[in-house]
């Protein structure tokens, strides 16, 4: 495989119909994307699917348009297919806050909580981060992935280093507060 | 709570803090008490917000869907000029492509379905550590059978060297080959099978094949028995589909200039050196010389270079060297006398020595 290749470099090879390209990308991307995408489904046998579903479209696409940020790109992508799997599994919501909030009753099989590490504490805090408002929720919980730094955040969100930071601290500021009151 | 000490606290958590960083942070936590728990209320949220997510385990599962993917969609929007396999099917001289951009460094990928499944797997490499192999090799005058730990049958030639590494089944079937094997791989969906020589490559899933690749020749030939075999070059990294190849289909590429070209050929007699029968057509007096010094272990020298050019038809099912000497001496009109491990052909008629078999 080209482990030494940028994203970018892998992209040039995808052009030119190279399979072993492709896995690269997959291997190296798949379970930050994973993880992001159980942000949202918060079913993570249905996110490893649909990140596979992505690199599928991303071959059969792969002569239409050119990627100039890759990483970016691959988030951008999983959020959009993350969101829209949300929508159609319940009703149509209008906004992000929406469905956070209908979703804070969790079910027991295929979520995170179902594997907790077993500590009271964390269930109770994960609890409350899915009561977090949406932007603060997904900003902390992306800024838990390994390989997303605050950049990737920024750009997937589109907004501003800056404000990725503020908000990770009103996140964290928020949950200190709950913590207190619980 | 200060965004100053929080941004800290964070990069403490995940190790990117530096020294200054560091040194601030213990200030901090050591001028006020609340701070401490303030400290360690935040790493508790960290922690507990990266314990949220779980190892994927579908990740092999899933690339093999993808790869099954790729390999039919890719190689279907590769093929270029389609082959007119009817007309291939009747003898006729082989068509000729000429690959323009070729370069020395070029590999060749061979790529077979077998059934409605296609795939190419290719394994990312385990934990680096010296492989261990596992080698036969044959000198001139024998060929042998090799059974590999799939049941796949290798039917390694005389003069060639076949090796592969022990952990075989376990991660990727491949073996090196220097020299003429015939293959009968067992078919085992998403784990090819991957026959090295030098700079090209086949990769199976499960068929019979025979791969003709001495290295000093630079020549390689492929011709498939059963199955479909999908020919791609890998040149600089890009990956073009150069033929598909049916049964009783043969592809020879010439590694040094790039050329090759695909002909009908009889699969079976081009891998019946397994069973000691050879089959030449139209064949020049110096090939058919360098096969049977192969495979008999002799050195066959021409008292004349231009005998050498002459072409038979012949057919050997199972002989003694010195029958076919005989054979060959009736067909050319020329003299086969045999000395020790040298067999000398000149024009001249001598007669026959003793030993009549």
């Amino acid at each position: 495989m080209y482990t030494d290749n940028t994203d970018e470099a892998l992209i040039v090879r995808l052009k030119r119909n190279d399979p072993v390209a492709l896995e690269t990308l997959f291997n190296r991307h798949y379970k930050p994307l994973c993880h992001y995408c159980a942000l949202f489904t918060k079913d993570f046998a249905a996110a490893e699917e649909i990140v596979a579903d992505l690199f599928i479209k991303i071959w059969d696409n792969r002569h239409k348009s050119d990627i100039l940020n890759v990483k970016s790109y691959l988030f951008l992508s999983v959020r959009n297919l993350s969101l829209n799997f949300i929508q159609k599994k319940k009703n149509p919501v209008d906004s992000i806050e929406d469905i956070t909030i209908t979703q804070h009753e969790l079910q027991d099989t295929n979520t995170p909580f179902s594997v907790l590490s077993g500590r009271e504490s964390n269930q109770r805090i994960l609890r409350m981060i899915e009561r977090l408002p949406a932007r603060q929720r997904e900003v902390l919980l992306m800024s838990r992935i390994d390989a997303i730094d605050k950049h990737t955040i920024a750009q997937v969100l589109g907004i501003s280093v800056r404000t990725v930071e503020t908000t990770l601290y009103l996140a964290i500021q928020q949950l200190r507060n709950q913590l207190k009151i619980s | 709570m200060e965004d100053r000490n929080t941004r800290l606290i964070v990069a403490y958590f995940d190790k990117t803090i530096d020294d200054d960083g560091l040194a601030e942070l213990k200030e901090w936590l050591e001028s006020n008490q609340d701070n401490q728990e303030i400290f360690s209320e935040t790493i508790q949220i960290l922690s507990a917000s990266k314990s949220y997510f779980v190892k994927p385990d579908q990740q092999a599962a899933n690339w093999a869907r993808i790869q099954a993917h790729t390999a039919t969609d890719g190689i279907a929007q590769n093929v270029a000029p389609q082959i007119d396999t009817a007309s291939l099917n009747e003898h006729h001289e082989p068509k000729r492509f000429y690959l323009k951009r070729w370069f020395a460094a070029a590999a060749i990928v061979l790529i077979t379905s077998a059934a409605a499944v296609t795939g190419y797997r290719y394994f990312s490499p385990g934990p680096v550590h010296p492989m261990e192999y596992a080698q036969f090799s044959n000198p001139n005058g024998s060929h042998s059978k090799i059974i590999l730990p799939d049941s796949s049958i290798i039917h390694l030639g005389a003069g060639s060297k076949i090796r592969y590494e022990k952990s075989f089944t376990a991660v990727k079937r491949q073996v090196y080959l220097d020299g003429e094997a015939f293959f009968e791989v067992t078919h085992h969906t998403n784990r090819p099978f991957i026959v090295k020589s030098g700079k090209i490559s086949t990769v199976v899933l499960g068929t019979s094949f025979n791969v003709k690749a001495f290295a000093a020749k630079h020549k390689v030939a492929v011709t498939v028995r059963t199955g479909k075999v999908g020919v791609m070059a890998n040149l600089n990294g890009k990956s073009e589909l150069l033929s598909y190849l049916l049964p009783d289909e043969q592809l020879e590429i010439n590694t040094e200039t790039g050329k090759f070209n695909s002909r009908a050929a009889n699969a079976a007699a081009v891998s019946g050196w397994t069973d000691n029968n050879f089959v030449y057509y139209n064949t020049s007096l110096k090939d058919i010389a360098e096969s049977l010094e192969r495979h008999y272990a002799v050195n066959i020298l021409f008292a004349d270079p231009d005998l050498a050019s002459i072409k038979l038809t012949a057919k050997f099912n199972n002989l003694p060297l010195s029958e076919i000497e005989d054979n060959l001496s009736q067909l050319s009109g020329l003299s086969f006398s045999k000395k020790g491990n040298e067999i000398m052909v000149t024009a001249h008629q001598q007669k026959r020595r003793n030993n009549m078999k």
